[in-house]
């Protein structure tokens, strides 16, 4: 008896649960079919009066016929839910969408992230020295001549003597004749470095730099060089050529040939220009590299043995190799950038290109 | 400098091509800036006479020539005025091609028929000389090709010299010596031989008063002398290294510097001589000593300045220019010649108050070797005696300390430690051979005396540097070098920096680079005046005069050049200011600073609703979010009525400031405000501006490196929403204090979600507040209880009305 009812009861939800048309509907069958009012409760409260037998028989048919409804709800409810009218809710899709304020790294400081990445994978460490800088670090011990004309005013940017003169001034022991001025080269960390540490070592000095210059096009009185200095025993010129080679073909992305000229610094010797395989062409000649194949990038060369001595290490207990070039020229290379002047200028629609 | 192919050539002896050449010095010895290619192969050009010259008759300024050319005369017309009949000239027939690569065809000018031309110097690709038709010797015979007298072809290398040897490669026979020791030869050039001649004379006499001043003083006197016109040889060749031709003598005083690298004077004889005898006096200049100079100028000298004198007074300003009156002019007769050594030192200085860049005070700044004093002097002798019937007199030589040349020990084995290549010892010694090094092996070592023209050469890096680069720097393999594996030291500070910028970034700032400099009105118009600013000792622009102390003055200038092409602006910068100290070196600190630009006019304070939205409100909320992302939670906004110090921060807006501060500290990490108005407007900024600023290294020793977990809640929040109605000047903090000492730990977070204004001023403002037990669920009883608790504080002791 019991039986046949719920079986109807199932046929019943089916038929209705499929002709249901919205969600409200099905929500009425759940409660028309399973609700505490409902017949099918009703059903399962008169189970206590039959005999055990039948109630187990009866029991399970119930509960089987309970999941079957209610998974049949569950079914169409979901899936009237999902229907929705794309034809209604169409919109403009060419509308522009509001423009997101983005910010920018100044290039020279994404050039310089990279550099700085490339040289700590190197196992190069980071140095830092002072921007405003003593004579004796920025020439002396550099090895560059008293009488040198990069000394000149119209080279170096000298800075009156510090006019806090009210108090007892911690210098005493200092020269009274040195002169303080704002740095021409990052070399001055090599000495301030070593003067700290014993090699062997590998350090990178990237920083802010300052010449007298007039301002064009191509000539900037601040900018920023980059230093690389390598100290061991027998650190040799080999070893700056594969370094300058690395470094340049994992900046560039490809692979890069490292030329070296003979030249002149005072702080090494030998020293060479560097020239590195035209990034345009590799070396064939083209427009960037004015069909010479190579191009310009900096200079280098075995660090001085008086450098050495100034620092305080022994003659010729050391060798090592120097570098630097300049960080706006190399950004101008990778940015096609034709202007140097751009780079201080603050100008956010230069800095936003980046 | 200029040198000429075919000189270095005749004095290498090398068989080199051009390309070879060029490309040999600029791997192994020295930059070429440029190469020029002088003249032509003259096909088609011949010796020409004049027969002939009318007038042509329908223009003014040209004439009709006939020119016989041997074995025809040809109608040519002609503009220059400078010809006569009987001249010989070159001539371009029909066919020829001029250097600029016209080529000449029969042609018809102004209606006459022109068979060639007459060729000028320029025309010729021979220099810059246009002054007329170039006359050649008279002598000459007609027809004959133009390449048999002005020679061949010639290429002019222009060189950059670096300073360690501007003493020797700063000339032809210097170069020389690199191009032949490409082939590892040494040069043709009989250097050695050019020797003094003994032959003493009593009209010279020469005393050196400071031989500090000057190491080494030849003089020499030549008489019979005829000034007139040099040679073509040497003529064409002052011209092609960018030397204008006077005269004879003059021109070979500047044949021997190109040759040798030697300065040197010549002087008139009966100018500087009393009685027959020059007595010459090298000394140091008087103090106000004057002198007239070649150039006619009057230099007043003092004691650095070295002055070739007689007892009258100065005749020249030693090794830079000579005097007006003792040079050699067309009635010279008799000359002395100088050859001499000058203190460098003296030199530049002289030269560059002066302002006088000559050839000779070029050279003698960089140091000379006394030696070559004497090869110049016996070579211009020779010189003058052969192109003119000049007759030597007699040589006067003081030089009391001769230098010798030294010798170095070179370790064959730190050749190859240094350069990283097994160089073979033949090759070393070879290359240093070629050089003009006496090379001797001695075990291990070479023993290597430097000749004196290589004053560069002291130690035994220069003389791998010599191997080295002739040696070839292509020929060594690049080398990974052994290294151990100690990881290097991180550069905390960088990564910190790096951090900052990549979080300032995210939240849409854009960072700029700006100088380290900025002018007096500048610090003046940030109101910064009263800080102590390092100062450039001779600033090149009065826009950069002091370092910073602050990074706003140059941004607010970035804000108003950027306001011209947008509306709001959100910029910043890292980087030094330069503060001064009582050590040697000032103390620099690495700033951060940002600005932002949004509201045109200032949002009154009665608009709380509106203050949000505002520059300083958003940029506050930036630095919140700036600090979290450091590890910093716990910072206050302490306005200047709580004690924020006005002095150090004199730009910015004393309402609308705060400096920031962590709790329980009474140290300021940095400073959040916005920009005094009449700052902004001298700065002629109408928008209204908020800045922020942190001591980067402060703010990096407070940073947590590491975030610690903090167990996720296990049971439900509890939350009220508490409004109320503020009266005008009833601060937030204050309601916060209130609610978090009612509410204790069971506080989990208080959010002030909205406000309203009313028209009276008063506004209201509505709370959610977060309860929280962390070990059980709150009860709604409990949280009502406080509740309460925190309405009867608020009402009781602040200027807040609940709205239930």
């Amino acid at each position: 008896m019991l039986k046949e009812k719920i079986v109807k009861i199932k046929e019943e939800a089916q038929a209705e649960v499929e002709n249901a048309k919205t969600v409200e509907d099905v929500l009425q069958l759940e409660i028309q079919f399973l609700g505490r009012k409902s017949e099918f409760v009703g059903i399962l409260r008169q189970l206590k009066d039959v005999s055990p037998e039948e109630k187990k028989e009866v029991g399970q048919l119930a509960n089987a016929v309970k999941v079957e409804i209610q998974t049949l709800l569950n079914q169409k409810k979901k899936n009237l839910a999902s229907t929705f009218d794309a034809e209604a809710e169409k919109i403009d899709v060419t509308v522009p969408a509001v423009k997101l304020r983005k910010g920018h790294l100044h290039p020279l400081t994404q050039i310089q992230n990279e550099i700085e990445d490339i040289f700590t994978s190197m196992g190069f460490e980071i140095a830092d020295g002072p921007e405003v800088e003593d004579e004796f670090h920025n020439f002396d011990a550099l090895n560059i001549p008293k009488e040198h004309p990069a000394r000149d005013m119209q080279d170096t940017f000298w800075l009156k003597s510090q006019s806090v003169t009210d108090d007892k001034r911690n210098d005493t022991d200092k020269n009274t004749n040195e002169r303080i001025l704002l740095r021409t080269h990052t070399s001055n960390v090599q000495i301030r470095y070593m003067e700290k540490h014993q090699p062997p070592f590998r350090i990178i000095a990237p920083g802010r730099i300052y010449r007298n210059e007039a301002l064009d096009a191509a000539h900037e009185h601040t900018f920023h060089q980059f230093e690389a200095l390598v100290v061991g025993d027998d650190i040799n010129v080999g070893n700056f050529k594969f370094v300058a080679q690395e470094f340049f073909s994992k900046f560039f992305k490809k692979e890069i040939q490292v030329r070296i000229r003979p030249s002149y610094f005072p702080f090494t010797e030998p020293s060479f220009e560097f020239d590195i395989s035209c990034t345009v062409c590799g070396g064939k000649g083209c427009s960037a590299c004015k069909n010479a194949g190579w191009l310009e990038i900096g200079g280098a060369g075995m660090v001085n043995q008086n450098v050495f001595v100034a620092a305080g290490y022994p003659r010729n207990k050391y060798q090592g190799f120097a570098w630097g070039f300049g960080l706006e020229r190399l950004a101008m290379m990778k940015y096609k950038i034709d202007d140097i002047r751009h780079f201080h200028s603050g100008d956010l629609r230069f800095i936003k290109q980046f | 400098m200029k040198y000429s192919y075919n000189w270095l050539k005749e004095i290498s002896g090398s068989k080199l091509s051009l390309e070879e050449l060029t490309q040999g010095i600029t791997m192994h010895a020295l930059e070429i800036e440029g190469v020029e290619k002088i003249g032509s192969d003259f096909e088609n050009f011949v010796v020409g006479e004049i027969l002939e010259i009318s007038k042509h008759p329908n223009a003014d300024k040209l004439q009709l020539t006939k020119i016989n050319i041997g074995n025809k005369v040809l109608d040519i017309v002609c503009g220059a005025k400078n010809i006569s009949v009987g001249d010989k000239v070159p001539v371009a027939l029909v066919g020829a091609k001029l250097p600029n690569d016209l080529e000449i065809k029969e042609a018809e000018i102004r209606g006459e028929k022109s068979f060639g031309m007459l060729c000028a110097k320029d025309e010729l690709g021979l220099g810059s000389d246009h002054a007329g038709i170039l006359l050649l010797n008279k002598k000459l015979e007609v027809g004959t090709p133009l390449k048999e007298i002005l020679g061949e072809n010639d290429y002019v290398l222009e060189i950059k010299v670096l300073p360690d040897r501007a003493h020797d490669a700063v000339s032809h026979v210097g170069l020389a010596r690199e191009v032949a020791a490409l082939d590892s030869n040494k040069i043709e050039y009989d250097y050695d031989g050019l020797k003094l001649a003994k032959k003493k004379t009593s009209s010279l006499k020469i005393s050196i008063e400071n031989e500090n001043l000057c190491e080494r003083y030849i003089a020499a006197k030549l008489d019979n002398v005829k000034i007139e016109k040099s040679p073509e040889w040497i003529s064409s060749r002052l011209e092609k290294c960018g030397i204008r031709s006077i005269n004879n003598v003059v021109d070979v005083t500047n044949y021997v510097m190109l040759e040798l690298g030697q300065p040197m004077h010549a002087f008139d004889f009966e100018q500087i001589s009393n009685n027959g005898v020059a007595e010459i006096i090298v000394r140091g200049a008087k103090e106000n000593e004057e002198i007239i100079i070649l150039d006619g100028s009057v230099k007043k000298m003092s004691e650095e300045d070295i002055v070739i004198a007689n007892k009258q007074g100065a005749l020249a300003l030693a090794g830079v220019m000579g005097g007006k009156y003792s040079g050699v002019n067309e009635k010279t007769v008799s000359i002395v010649l100088e050859s001499a050594t000058f203190n460098q030192t003296s030199i530049r200085k002289t030269k560059n108050k002066f302002a006088l860049q000559t050839d000779a005070a070029m050279r003698f700044e960089k140091g000379l070797d006394p030696n070559l004093a004497e090869k110049a002097m016996v070579r211009a002798i020779e010189i003058l005696t052969h192109i003119t019937d000049a007759k030597l007199d007699g040589i006067v030589d003081e030089y009391p300390a001769p230098v010798k040349p030294w010798t170095i020990k070179l370790d064959l084995n730190y050749v190859n430690s240094l350069l990283g290549e097994n160089v073979p010892v033949k090759v070393s010694q070879e290359i240093l051979t070629s050089l003009g090094f006496e090379v001797k092996k001695a075990g291990k070592n070479l023993s290597v005396t430097v000749p004196t023209f290589r004053l560069d050469v002291q130690t035994q890096e220069d003389l791998i540097e010599e191997i080295g680069r002739i040696y070839g720097y292509e020929k060594i393999v690049p080398t990974a070098q052994l290294v151990s594996i100690k990881p290097p030291v991180i550069n905390e500070q960088r990564i910190f920096v790096r951090k900052v910028k990549n979080v300032l970034v995210g939240q849409g700032f854009s960072e700029v680079y700006n100088y380290a400099f900025y002018s007096q009105k500048d610090s003046e118009n940030a109101k910064l005046q009263t800080f102590k600013h390092l100062e450039l000792e001779a600033p090149g622009n009065l826009e950069q005069t002091i370092l910073r102390v602050s990074l706003i003055p140059n941004l607010l200038k970035n804000v108003r050049e950027n306001l011209k092409f947008a509306k709001q602006l959100h910029l910043f910068e890292i980087g030094k200011v330069f503060l001064p100290s009582k050590n040697f070196l000032p103390n620099e600190k690495n700033m951060l600073c940002g600005l932002v630009v949004l509201e045109k006019k200032p949002v009154k304070k009665e608009q709380q609703s509106n203050l949000q939205q505002t520059s300083f409100f958003q940029t506050k909320s930036l630095i919140n979010d700036l600090l979290l992302q450091l590890g910093i939670m716990n910072q206050n906004y302490v306005s200047f009525e709580d004690g924020f110090e006005q002095i150090s921060k004199s730009f910015c807006h004393e309402g609308r400031a705060a400096e920031i501060k962590l709790a329980g500290s009474n140290q300021a990490i940095g400073c959040l405000g916005e920009i005094n108005p009449l700052v902004l407007a001298d700065f002629d900024i109408s928008s209204r501006v908020a800045f922020f600023e942190f001591d980067l290294e402060l703010l990096q020793n407070i940073s947590a490196n590491e975030n610690e977990f903090r167990a996720i809640p296990k049971f439900p929040n509890v939350m009220r929403d508490l409004a109320m109605i503020v009266s005008n000047g009833q601060r937030v903090d204050d309601i916060l204090k209130v609610i978090q000492e009612e509410g204790g730990d069971l506080i989990a977070d208080v959010d002030l979600f909205d406000i309203f204004d009313f028209a009276d001023g008063t506004s209201s403002y509505a709370f959610h507040i977060m309860f929280n037990a962390g070990s059980r669920t709150l009860t709604s009883e409990e949280v009502d209880v406080i509740t309460a608790k925190i309405i009867s504080k608020l009402e009781s002791q602040l200027k807040v009305q609940i709205r239930k």
